[in-house]
């Protein structure tokens, strides 16, 4: 009798352990056979581009039977890919990645965003793009405090008004009250080029994209914004400010979460666990991270629920800090 | 130097597996450089991951290949049926479409395939001669000398209309400058004449006004008169090599423009901020000032169809310089090709020419080889594809308006495009049946938007001060010169009446 119930439990246990392996497996046989869009919410070619492309060829590997079908939608910064990936079905088939710095644009209500980031399906993060003060070879200044110390204003270059480059470089040195002139309007690597012809002296950047132009000796880092490399002092350990702080922690956490892969809100919770398990895998796989080391934007993945917090993190400011961001756009604006 | 120079053509020709790697890349760019809407920046992007793996020289030389011969097939559908593949082949549409019209498209299609080889080597020589003083002339030109350029640009509409025509091409020059303004204003981020249409916020597509400016009004034109896009029957054209010859031999008659316009073409892709279709307008426009009879143009001048052709193929030489020694492209095309290289393992910069003179000197044959692969090949499928022109129009019309849309969807997959399309179709039937010029409009849209960036940077920079830097002072002269000269020439008679032509 005991052993008959026994064995009863164990055979009902295993039923148990098979539907439930049964389930994922239901979830990841879903996408057999399904196209899965993947939308890149910038123009072909760059960091997004080529990161949105090398996650979907993985994540095609690791959902057998599946199709990724990379969609370039460039348009107002990002805006227009995202919009589309917010309100597209939410069925686990319309992915994407976009520009972390779109934070920015919710925190302060900017024109034309009709999606709320802390709602969406977050599947991981492919890297991290730690934030520089870069800062032309032939400029005298060599420190974040030669910097502070310049006397009359510098020209720093950023992209169109309104961009992330734009909202951290005006947010940093308005509240750091650096004596920096920032002229807009230099897209792409149009702001290397000016710093070459010596127009402006220097820019507020992502590490990465100005990884080449410093090995070539066209400039050289002062200071940094969050990342692990130890040759260069960390921003927030030259600045006392409290608020200055919050802001540096502002960038720095978005710096932290780059490369982002999401789909719109409410994807059923077994997909999105099929979902991140691919994505992971992708993260994992040793070719993917050789490709991705070659273009010189290593792979540092986290995944779905951790991505979720960080982002919930970024966008749960203080009125304060939204105020500050919010003035110091306004403050620049002729 | 000359010897590595020479070992690296000898290199590059007598390795087989390079060679069919070329001609590979060679079809794939004329492929993707003849279907309307989809760049040569999206075919490297997704040849990407095709030349993982492969050796560095040979992933170098398939995606420049592909890259450089991408503008030579782009031309064929221009001067065919007015369909431009983008905003540098529009610019051959404007002569090259009359010319098929009067049945002369083998004419057209022998010289612009050839002024785009001629272009293409001569940009690769230009390359190899600028090497040692790349640096203090890219660096010379700043927003200062880019507002300056394209105000000259701007000021070549005047020879564009000719004649009595020239308020006519001011008015819709000054309309595609306006158009230009659409869009997020680069200094105070207010989205102008949008509102909440954000497919607006980055400016009017140029590749859609392109479209609906020439393509969709000759189609309407065709379809409504009937018959063929040559205007005379196949039987008095005697079609044949010969015509195709005859078009090769214009680029020689014109040899000096040729020269001139793949020069300018090369410089200005070595200057990163201009843009690759101000190359290509901005030389056709020269053509037109230059020449002698400027009435000719718009009614079928073969000049019309060089001077773009070398300048578009010219400037991917130039486009190559800054990418490489820098590590800062000169367009788009450029900075997916610099993520390649990397990729492969090459590592832009000053390094290039100490550590890898041999590959740089690869790249420039490779260049000149893959013109002349695309120039052979192309030369010799003209005499088939021109006789497209003599099919009735119930025939091709449908299928080339499907691709006009395919075209300007496709280009930014944005289907509010399509309702520009139709908007701007509209102004451009208008503007034909008026007998207006319609090239001012683009000029307008390309050079008006570089013109109001610069200026704002400009000004920013050195305030008022910039018009007296000392290349800004040159540009200003040769403006002034280019108006008094339009002045001069608009009070002279026209040697040539384009009425008689372009009925």
């Amino acid at each position: 009798m005991n052993t008959i119930w026994k064995q009863l439990g164990t055979a009902c246990l295993a039923l148990g352990a098979t539907a439930g392996a049964a389930m994922a497996d239901d979830a990841v046989d879903f996408f057999k056979g399904k196209t899965v869009n993947y939308i890149v919410a910038t123009a072909p070619g760059g960091g997004y581009d080529s990161y949105g492309r090398l996650v979907a060829e993985y994540m095609q590997r690791n959902l057998p039977g599946s199709t990724f079908v990379v969609k370039n939608m460039p348009g107002a910064g990002h805006i227009i890919g995202t919009n589309a990936i917010y309100a597209s079905k939410a069925d686990g088939l319309t992915l994407g990645t976009f520009n972390t710095g779109l934070i920015y644009n919710q925190l302060i209500n900017a024109n034309g965003v009709k999606f709320d980031l802390s709602k969406m399906s977050w599947i991981g993060k492919a890297a991290s793009d730690p934030r520089v003060i870069v800062i032309a070879a032939q400029s005298p200044i060599k420190s974040f405090a030669d910097l502070t110390g310049q006397k009359t204003p510098v020209n720093f270059a950023t992209a169109g008004l309104g961009s992330a480059s734009y909202v951290e470089t005006v947010m940093l040195t308005n509240s750091l009250k650096l004596p920096v002139k920032n002229l807009t309007g230099y897209n792409g690597t149009d702001d290397q080029l000016a710093m070459r012809r010596g127009e402006v002296i220097g820019s507020i950047a992502s590490r990465s994209s100005y990884a080449n132009f410093v090995e070539n000796g066209y400039g050289r880092f002062i200071a940094q914004i969050g990342g692990n490399d130890k040759d260069l002092p960390q921003l927030a350990s030259l600045v006392t400010d409290a608020k200055a702080l919050g802001l540096i922690n502002l960038v720095q956490s978005q710096g932290d979460i780059s490369r982002l892969t999401a789909g719109p809100p409410g994807i059923p919770a077994d997909r999105m666990g099929a979902l991140i398990g691919a994505y992971k895998k992708a993260m994992e796989d040793k070719e993917l991270q050789a490709r991705a080391e070659k273009l010189e934007r290593p792979v540092e993945p986290a995944y779905g629920e951790d991505v979720a917090k960080a982002i919930a993190t970024a966008l749960n400011q203080s009125d304060e800090t939204k105020q500050l961001l919010a003035e110091a756009l306004k403050s620049d604006k002729k | 130097m000359i010897d590595v120079m020479f070992r690296a053509l000898g290199d590059l020709l007598s390795n087989p597996q390079t060679m069919g790697l070329m001609l590979i890349a060679v079809l794939i760019g004329l492929v993707v450089g003849a279907t309307p809407g989809i760049g040569g920046r999206l075919s490297i992007a997704l040849a990407i991951p095709f030349v993982f793996g492969m050796d560095m020289t040979q992933g170098a030389v398939f995606l420049l290949t592909m890259h450089a011969v991408n503008g030579t097939s782009g031309q064929i559908s221009s001067i065919m049926f007015g369909v431009p593949g983008d905003g540098d082949d529009a610019a051959t549409t404007i002569d090259g479409y009359p010319m098929a019209k009067k049945g002369e498209a083998g004419r057209a299609l022998g010289a612009s395939i050839t002024a785009s080889g001629v272009g293409g080597i001569i940009g690769a020589i230009v390359f190899a001669i600028m090497i040692p003083v790349l640096e203090p002339i890219v660096l010379a030109f700043s927003p200062a000398e880019f507002f300056l350029l394209a105000i000259l640009g701007i000021t070549f509409i005047a020879f564009l209309a000719g004649g009595e025509n020239i308020f006519k091409g001011m008015i819709v020059g000054l309309f595609g400058m306006m158009l230009a303004t659409v869009g997020m204003d680069p200094q105070t981020g207010t989205a102008r004449f949008a509102g909440d249409n954000l497919f607006l916020w980055d400016g009017i597509s140029l590749v859609t006004c392109v479209l609906a400016l020439f393509a969709v009004p000759e189609m309407i034109t065709l379809a409504v008169k009937g018959g063929s896009i040559a205007a005379i029957s196949m039987d008095n054209v005697k079609f044949s090599y010969r015509q195709v010859f005859n078009g090769v031999l214009d680029v020689p008659r014109h040899w000096f423009l040729a020269l001139r316009t793949s020069i300018i073409g090369a410089l200005i892709g070595m200057v990163p901020g201009l843009g690759g279709s101000a190359a290509a307008w901005l030389c056709y426009g020269h053509a037109v000032q230059s020449s002698k009879t400027p009435e000719r143009f718009g009614h079928g001048a073969v000049e019309g169809v060089i001077a773009p052709e070398t300048a578009s193929n010219a400037k991917e030489g130039g486009s190559l310089l800054p990418t490489l020694f820098f590590g800062i492209p000169g367009s788009s095309g450029m900075a997916v090709m610099m993520g390649a290289f990397l990729i492969l393992g090459i590592q832009p910069g000053p390094a290039m020419i100490t550590q890898h003179l041999d590959l740089v000197w690869t790249l420039i044959w490779a260049l000149v080889v893959g013109n002349l692969i695309a120039v052979t090949f192309l030369l010799f499928i003209t005499r088939w594809v021109a006789v497209l022109t003599f099919i009735n129009a119930t025939m091709l019309v449908p299928f080339i308006i499907v691709l006009v849309v395919i075209g300007a969807y496709v280009n930014e997959g944005q289907w509010e495009n399509l309702l520009i399309l139709v908007g701007m179709s509209m102004i451009g039937y208008a503007l034909l049946r008026a007998n207006w010029p319609r090239a001012p409009f683009v000029i307008g849209l390309v050079l008006g938007r570089i013109a109001e960036e610069s200026l704002h940077k400009a000004l920013d920079l050195w305030g008022m001060s910039f018009f007296t830097r000392p290349l800004s002072l040159v540009l200003i002269g040769m403006i002034v010169a280019t108006i008094a000269f339009a002045i001069y020439r608009s009070r002279k008679p026209p040697a040539f009446d384009p009425t008689q032509v372009s009925a």
